[in-house]
């Protein structure tokens, strides 16, 4: 990395954040290095957050009529609040990579209990020992519900899950055959989630010998997952997931390997793999700049902190993640959200751009207020340039946009904030100068280059 | 050069056409000279119903004279007493009812035993295999719809075809329509609200640089293009196009729904894609004690009611010849019950082509529940990129060479269409096709064709050349005629068989197992 200034930061706060307040880079510059500010704030501990209601210790019920909706319902508005409010602290950012890793759903998972504790799993582990994170994981009642875990049984195994742990969650396919699943399946049997605890069943265990990946022995679930950790090739497929989420979509085979070679070092330890990544020359290469289509809901929490927003109505927002395809709690497939240019289609993307409209009018596409907008005025003068316009209009895009706007655009931008009159006659004190700036503001937040980070 | 680089070297993929002043949608292509029409389809249709998750094959085609069936599902096979008959050896699942009536009217042909050599029983890496039409050794990145698109419509991306290449119904695009040339398909859920949606988006046209950013905001920019494009188009045909009958009130019915509609509208588009999920059935599939009901029925009865909705609504608006469905599934499931009232992910299974074209009844053999791979999954018997070979062929006519540069290699057609290529008399008047399947254990078709009224003899010979049966022999009308062999009269090994006329013999291997 050349040095630590306002673009390196940006390209950090975007890749590690939901979005970034000016504040937000403001503290990150205040840091004389990306080391200390990687190490100091976004890998900071931190304790975890109380929980969304004294609910998600209760007992599940069946059939609870509408109780159940609404509790999942809070358990998303509580995720996004955290994600708004997570300042320059970058575990929410690893709490949906792992969502979105060790995925299960609430098709599924009937009881917001279930989800809402594997969601603190995944907060614990959030850069923790990825190894012990593995092992809860397979026993997590959220888990043992998705992947049918709590079903299988040593008379007639269920694969689910030992397909999934070896091809998604560890090695990756071709790591394995298919008698490594039927083995590994067999000593993953006897657990059953009782209540919101996952219990084990020595009846249903297969309680005899079983070989995989060419060692044999009476195994239980910890065996199998010492096993896969016993292998170089988990490190490289953890890293590059990893690396593809941070870095870009077409992975960089031997950067992932130093990554991989720091993980394995480091005993699978996700602290020291994270502050490596985020302090590599690779990760700071100027091509990499904006070449990372946002995330439905990197979209949604960070238009809302561009915009300062901060009492936004989370069921407009839970309702804009569902249409843009990123409804929490219920990724598409066990596969989880492919990313990038998966969340691009003729649909999504005027979609994108009617959502950020409508937080800058303070209306929905048809037309119904929101209780919540901006105040253009109040938002401008914010800028210390919001009584010249060019320099505006810079720092508007310079702090928005991730991708470089070609000058022809910025001059485009420019008009359409002056609306006919000249850059000399602008200020935020004319008539109608608050519809500008929103007309602006939309024109912005539509062009694609708002789609990149 | 490849044209992919040409284009990338042109700065910008919609080059050479006028734009309007940036930030105000334009419609500037429908003047476009480069434009092609889509005569190029024949004006003919495929319709892909994928069913995600991997669809249980033996619970829907169900072989209930078969005993192993039985005896490895005691918990799922569907009860005998419950099968709708088909054949004597096949049934369908009660839930079926509505595409068994169409089955009755020659209306569905059902491909059996499909899937691929080296079986993948991953979901993502098999869909990725059957929606690119790769092997398993293969990592593709193109749908094989995307690379019949781009050869349909070898102007795109320079100009935008006049109506729509692929409409896909949902949110999220398929990899089957992705091609080198970039996305294929405009996607939606509504066209109405699709149109409200795409009023202010920018078509942007400004050159980007090639840089890794760059790439991704110009994939942006034509995504955006084809939206703004497309979406008035959509909704016109949409608003005059009209569904003749009620659809069930499913997710799938509603999807073919508004696939009718635009048809009947007069929308040219080629390929349409729908989906249906939830077929990934580890548990409960069944309803404990209560078999014929249950995830796997539900879904079923879903197929069944919607296909048969669309293709009496495309029937009863004169549409129908030009239209074709096609279900498809990444894999079906284990022989073998597992331990949760469900089935783990497996191999080979049926899928269904239906509509006014078809051949109707079974190609290819009952699937061997007997002589199954080491993990206890069905052999296939028919390669999935057959069954795209004929629709491309025998449907949407498509050429043989295309045929075989958009699948990679050359695949026999099978006898699911009535006008098939594969028995498309030659230029001496006989065709004799491959028998379906082959290798066979059970039975298998043979299937030959006439240009004109003749005396034909079929005959099966020893790997010797010695006469061992006559299939059929005398005065033939002009046609297609099929001959079934049945395994029982065979040991296993290699035979001949051939096809005598005036014109001269043919004759073609095949092997019992």
């Amino acid at each position: 990395m050349s040095a630590w200034n306002f673009e390196n930061a940006r390209h950090l706060l975007t890749r590690c954040l939901f979005g970034y307040t000016r504040g937000d880079l403001d503290k990150a510059l205040s840091y004389s290095t990306a080391t200390d500010f990687v190490s100091k704030e976004l890998l900071a501990d931190k304790s975890l957050p109380d929980p969304p209601g004294t609910w998600v210790a209760e007992a599940p019920v069946a059939n609870n009529g509408t109780v159940d909706g609404t509790r999942y319902r809070d358990l998303t508005f509580w995720w996004l609040q955290r994600m708004l409010t997570e300042q320059t602290h970058m575990r929410e950012k690893m709490v949906l990579f792992w969502h979105n890793h060790f995925t299960s759903d609430r098709e599924k998972v009937n009881f917001p209990q279930h989800m809402y504790q594997q969601n603190m799993l995944f907060r614990k582990y959030a850069f923790g020992n990825f190894k012990q994170f593995t092992k809860d994981v397979t026993i997590d009642p959220a888990m043992l519900i998705y992947l049918d875990g709590r079903q299988n049984n040593r008379n007639a195994p269920n694969e689910n899950f030992a397909r999934e742990l070896m091809e998604l969650f560890t090695v990756g396919i071709g790591n394995y055959t298919e008698d490594d699943i039927k083995q590994a399946a067999l000593a993953l049997t006897g657990w059953r989630v009782d209540g919101l605890k996952a219990v084990f069943n020595q009846n249903g265990f297969a309680n005899t010998n079983k070989t995989f990946l060419g060692k044999t022995g009476n195994f239980t679930y910890t065996d199998i997952i010492d096993i896969l950790f016993t292998k170089d090739i988990l490190a490289n497929f953890i890293c590059q997931k990893l690396y593809k989420e941070f870095v870009y979509y077409k992975p960089n085979g031997a950067f992932v390997s130093e990554m991989a070679a720091v993980f394995r070092q480091a005993d699978y330890e996700l602290k020291p793999v994270l502050q490596f990544l985020l302090t590599s020359d690779e990760f700071y290469r100027t091509d990499y700049r904006g070449a990372k289509i946002k995330s439905p809901v990197e979209l949604l929490i960070g238009t809302l902190k561009a915009l300062s927003i901060t009492n936004p109505d989370w069921g407009y927002v839970t309702e804009a993640s569902r249409t843009l395809q990123q409804q929490l709690f219920n990724p598409p497939t066990v596969q989880g959200w492919i990313g990038q240019r998966d969340w691009i289609s003729s649909s999504t993307l005027p979609l994108r751009g009617s959502f950020t409209d409508s937080v800058i009018n303070g209306r929905r596409l048809n037309g119904q207020r929101l209780p919540f907008s901006i105040d253009a005025l109040t938002y401008a003068r914010s800028y210390p340039s919001s009584e010249k316009a060019e320099l505006f209009v810079r720092d508007v895009t310079d702090y928005l946009l991730a991708y470089p706007i070609a000058p022809k655009k910025r001059e485009f931008l420019l008009d359409t904030l002056l609306d006919g009159t000249i850059s000399e006659n602008w200020s935020t004190n004319t008539p109608m100068a608050d519809v500008r700036i929103q007309k602006f503001l939309r024109t912005v937040m539509r062009q694609p280059e708002f789609q990149l980070c | 050069m490849k044209r992919s680089e040409f284009l990338r070297q042109l700065g910008l993929l919609s080059g050479g056409v006028a734009f309007g002043v940036q930030g105000m949608p334009v419609r500037a292509f429908a003047q476009n000279p480069l434009q092609l029409d889509l005569e190029g389809t024949d004006g003919n249709i495929m319709v892909l119903v994928q069913l995600a998750g991997g669809n249980d094959g033996l619970n829907t085609v169900i072989p209930y004279h078969n005993d192993t069936y039985y005896a490895k599902r005691p918990n799922l096979a569907i009860p005998k007493t419950s099968v709708l008959p088909v054949t004597d050896q096949q049934g369908f699942h009660p839930a079926l009812k509505t595409l068994r009536e169409l089955y009755d009217n020659g209306k569905v042909s059902v491909v059996q035993n499909v899937g691929y050599q080296n079986p993948n029983r991953s979901h993502f890496r098999s869909t990725d295999i059957w929606q690119s039409g790769s092997s398993a050794t293969e990592y593709w990145t193109e749908g094989w719809v995307g690379r019949y698109l781009a050869k349909a419509f070898p102007e795109f991306p320079m100009a935008l075809p006049r109506h729509p290449m692929a409409v896909q119904i949902g949110a999220v695009e398929s990899m089957l329509t992705l091609s080198g040339m970039g996305s294929m398909g405009v996607v939606f859920d509504n066209p109405e609200s699709f149109y409200q949606l795409v009023k202010g988006t920018p078509a942007e046209t400004d050159p980007i640089e090639n840089t890794i950013a760059g790439e991704e905001l110009r994939f942006l920019q034509q995504i955006a293009l084809q939206s703004i494009q497309y979406s008035d188009l959509i909704k016109q045909k949409a608003d005059t196009g009209q569904n003749a009958i009620t659809y069930p009130n499913t997710n799938l019915g509603r999807q073919l729904a508004i696939v009718a509609e635009l048809i009947a509208g007069g929308m040219e588009t080629p390929v349409y894609l729908t989906t249906l999920g939830g077929f990934d059935t580890h548990a409960n599939q069944v309803v404990n004690g209560n078999i014929t009901n249950g995830t796997h029925a539900t879904l079923l009865k879903t197929i069944a009611d919607a296909v048969a909705a669309f293709q009496k609504d495309l029937d009863k608006q004169g549409l129908a010849d030009k239209v074709t469905v096609m279900t498809f599934s990444e894999f079906g499931r284990r022989v073998n019950q597992n331990g949760t009232l469900g089935t783990d992910h497996g191999t080979a299974a049926p899928l269904f082509v239906v509509g006014n074209t078809v051949r109707g009844g079974f190609v290819g053999s009952v699937p061997n529940l007997t002589n199954l791979d080491s993990n206890g999954d069905l052999k296939f018997t028919n390669d999935f990129r057959q069954v795209y070979a004929s629709v491309l062929r025998d449907h949407m006519g498509v050429d043989v060479a295309t045929t075989r540069s958009i699948l990679g290699q050359e695949f026999e057609t099978l006898p699911i269409y009535r006008r098939s290529s594969a028995t498309l008399p030659s230029a001496d008047g006989v065709v004799l096709e491959q028998n379906t399947p082959n290798p066979f254990h059970d039975t298998t078709e043979i299937v030959y064709s006439l240009s004109k009224a003749q005396y034909a003899r079929l005959a099966l010979y020893d790997i010797q050349g010695r006469e061992l049966l006559v299939l059929r022999e005398g005065s033939h009308d002009k046609g297609t005629y099929v001959v079934r062999v049945d395994g029982y009269l065979l040991v296993p090994g290699y035979y001949l068989y051939g096809i005598q006329t005036d014109a001269g013999r043919k004759v073609l291997r095949l092997i019992r197992t």
